[in-house]
């Protein structure tokens, strides 16, 4: 593998009173989508500020592309859309993109062109001429989003990037995203959204209280979480499965989500018990399946059953 | 330098684009033209002559001089000149002196347009006034310095014209005695003559001083709540990853600071545009060409203008560093207002040292001044206006204030990037010292 964009060594960063990030470690390889899941308060945007050099860390070092320089040196080449989107609201949406493209080096008119394309693919261009605090929350994320791609940056750093989005726009925005990596160029992205990321990240690393839990592809986090795993959808009488979901001989744990479930068989326990018992207790199945465990599934068993990875409150200037 | 250049130019166009700019730039120029015509058109009304009711009872026929003295005052000169007093002669004697004055004095005070009967003022000579010089006025403008004087200068005139007369002085011989001096004065610099009187030089970089005084106070403070309302905005967390926050910063002093600069070289290029048509102007408004000449700014050399231009630009560029640099310190602008108050009183300082210079402009307060980059704006327009300033103290006290304004935005740099995220949270000066140091 060639050098990876990212490369967080050891990093720890202490705010008053808490630890935001704790001896966090992960490498960001060069292309492909790179998710970083947590609950709220888990450190990811401070972890992002960390990488885009907005913070500097108690302990540890930051590599960008193996480059010794910082993410200000190296701004040319990274895009980046914080969590908390800020935006001059009294100024035009073009003049405004031109001039998040100019703080990124492109030349005027360059960047003019540019923000033109990007208003018309993202279907804002007849709101050019007006004024930011015109346009919608969404539009303006959008705008924003825009702002961070302008200089086509080979690394693009997106601090929840889909909050907030009706599901067109996120759509969209996904579309974009998955895009960008397919011509090689490489997305980092938090969220806490767990289907979005799984279907979407090649890697993912999922951290929580600053530590990292899991990292690795996708398909080797699953693989390491072990255990079978049954997927079911209930049609009638769903209260029927209540006593045999409970049961620890069968079930290791449960994800219940009423009228469907995720579950862990017990180690030694067989699935065609468990399908047997739902049956034969009159519990109208509409899915049965032997699955992979999804990530959220991993997520809720690696951070949820720990009582102290209870999400924190979020704390202004160290949420997330 | 490209990126500052890209701040600078957002800063510029997105505040004189606003309506706000618009509206208070041409506002300014309307209130300026009605500043200068109004009390030209009121005092053109107001210079009528003063009915003076002149009781006579010093028995020597002082009465008749004093008169004539005050009949022949006039206002200005030459042809537009017109009689400052109307004098009448109320003859008595030491029986019925009071008896005249207080009948004059219960109509005193309604001469404005209340006919014949009203007078302004009373002037009582008795029978010492003669001898001793000692004579009442009574009136309702006693309250005017200028007004009293020169009654006084009128009545000495006379009485001095009398007293000549009595010792058997010509009279022909006493009217030329008593032509007043009349002193014009001009600056020298360098052994030539530059053509302006000391005064209005003085008036020029006094004028300059309060200029900038103003300016600081009003444009200057834009810089502060700019940088507070973008810390706030929170679209710094974009910028401070693409810009240095020297870039940021002096991109910001300098956008905000042209955009101040712009309204302002409006607003002066008025005013001299009123000045030099002042006379046209003045036609305009059905005044003579008398009125007109109250509209004359004093020419200006142009060296002195290269010089004032110079040290208003840096002047006002170097406060608004400072006051970004405070607001780098604050979160919110209530916070800021309690450290604006330093700069403030240094402003102060150097405006006030103007007037300390007067008398010495060369000296050791005023040299050391020149080269402290706050108070410079304000001392070395003074100086040079007055005497010759040696050409190298021009050059050090202007490169002092270049690398002064560098070093300040350097600082606010230094501050800001390490209280940029601290929100909520005022700094102690502890941890401002080691941001800086950081």
């Amino acid at each position: 593998m060639s050098t990876p964009s990212v490369s967080v060594e050891s990093v720890t960063k202490r705010f008053a009173g808490h630890t935001a990030v704790s001896d966090l470690s992960l490498q960001v390889p060069s292309g492909g989508i790179y998710g970083l899941l947590g609950p709220n308060g888990a450190g990811k945007s401070t972890t992002i500020r960390l990488i885009m050099s907005i913070l500097q860390p108690d302990e540890g070092r930051i590599a960008l592309f193996g480059d010794g320089r910082n993410s200000r040196d190296l701004s040319a080449r990274i895009g980046y859309l914080p969590e908390e989107r800020g935006l001059y609201k009294k100024m035009k949406v073009l003049d405004h993109l031109v001039f998040l493209g100019e703080v990124k080096g492109i030349a005027r008119n360059d960047a003019r062109q540019r923000a033109q394309a990007w208003l018309e693919r993202l279907e804002i261009a007849g709101w050019a001429q007006k004024k930011v605090e015109d346009l919608s929350k969404g539009m303006q994320q959008k705008v924003q989003f825009a702002g961070s791609l302008l200089h086509e940056p080979e690394l693009v750093i997106l601090d929840e990037p889909f909050s907030g989005l009706d599901p067109i726009n996120a759509q969209a925005m996904k579309d974009i995203v998955v895009e960008i990596a397919a011509g090689g160029r490489t997305v980092l992205f938090s969220t806490h959204v767990m289907e979005q990321a799984e279907r979407m990240c090649d890697r993912v690393a999922i951290i929580a209280r600053g530590k990292l839990v899991v990292n690795g592809t996708v398909a080797q986090v699953k693989a390491d979480f072990g255990g079978r795993h049954v997927a079911l959808g209930f049609a009638h009488d769903r209260h029927q499965a209540d006593a045999i979901l409970a049961d620890p001989r069968l079930v290791a744990r449960l994800d219940d989500y009423g009228a469907s479930a995720e579950l862990k068989m017990a180690d030694g326990a067989d699935p065609g018990q468990l399908l047997a018992a739902l049956v034969g207790a009159g519990v109208g199945l509409r899915r049965f399946e032997v699955v992979e465990p999804s990530l959220h599934a991993i997520f809720v068993a690696k951070v949820g059953a720990d009582p102290d990875a209870t999400p924190l409150p979020a704390v202004a200037g160290a949420s997330a | 330098m490209n990126k500052t250049f890209a701040v600078i130019r957002r800063e510029y166009v997105e505040r004189v684009r606003t309506r706000a700019f618009l509206i208070s730039t041409l506002l300014l120029p309307v209130f300026m033209l009605a500043m200068a015509v109004l009390p030209v058109l009121l005092m053109s009304g107001g210079d009528h002559g003063s009915r003076v009711a002149v009781v006579d009872a010093s028995g020597s026929g002082l009465g008749q001089p004093v008169v004539a003295a005050l009949d022949a005052a006039t206002f200005d000169d030459g042809k537009a000149a017109r009689p400052r007093y109307e004098a009448t002669l109320f003859p008595a004697d030491a029986a019925s002196l009071g008896q005249v004055r207080d009948g004059l004095i219960a109509k005193a005070g309604f001469a404005k347009g209340k006919g014949q009967d009203g007078w302004d003022g009373v002037l009582v000579l008795d029978a010492d006034t003669l001898a001793s010089g000692k004579l009442h006025y009574y009136g309702d403008n006693v309250s005017s310095p200028d007004g009293m004087n020169r009654l006084q200068r009128e009545v000495s005139k006379a009485l001095a014209g009398v007293r000549l007369a009595h010792a058997g002085v010509d009279q022909a011989l006493v009217t030329k005695a008593m032509a007043p001096a009349d002193m014009d004065t001009a600056k020298v610099t360098d052994g030539k003559l530059t053509g302006q009187s000391g005064e209005a030089s003085f008036a020029l970089a006094y004028g300059m001083g309060f200029l900038l005084y103003i300016a600081i106070i009003t444009y200057g403070s834009r810089t502060l709540v700019s940088v507070i309302e973008e810390k706030n905005s929170r679209i710094m967390e974009v910028l401070t990853s693409s810009l240095t926050p020297f870039q940021m910063l002096m991109g910001k002093v300098l956008g905000v600071g042209l955009a101040g600069l712009t309204q302002m070289g409006i607003w002066v290029g008025t005013a001299f545009v009123l000045g030099s048509q002042g006379p046209h102007l003045a036609g305009a408004f059905g005044m003579g060409a008398d009125a007109a000449g109250k509209f004359v700014i004093p020419s200006m050399p142009p060296a002195l203008l290269v010089v004032f231009l110079l040290y208003f630009t840096l002047g006002f560029l170097i406060y608004g560093s400072l006051y970004a640099a405070i607001g780098a310190m604050c979160n919110t602008i209530q916070e800021a207002q309690q450290y604006a108050v330093f700069v403030t009183m240094s402003i102060l300082v150097g405006f006030m040292s103007m007037f300390g210079l007067i008398n010495d402009p060369a000296g050791t307060l005023g040299t050391t001044m020149s080269f402290i980059p706050l108070f410079a704006p304000f001392t070395m327009p003074v100086r040079w206006s007055m005497t010759a300033v040696p050409p190298m103290q021009l050059a050090l006290s202007l490169g002092l204030m270049v690398v002064g304004l560098l070093a300040c935005v350097w600082l606010a740099g230094r501050i800001y990037r390490t209280g940029i995220l601290m929100y909520g949270k005022k700094p102690t000066w502890g941890e401002l010292w080691r941001w800086i140091r950081a």
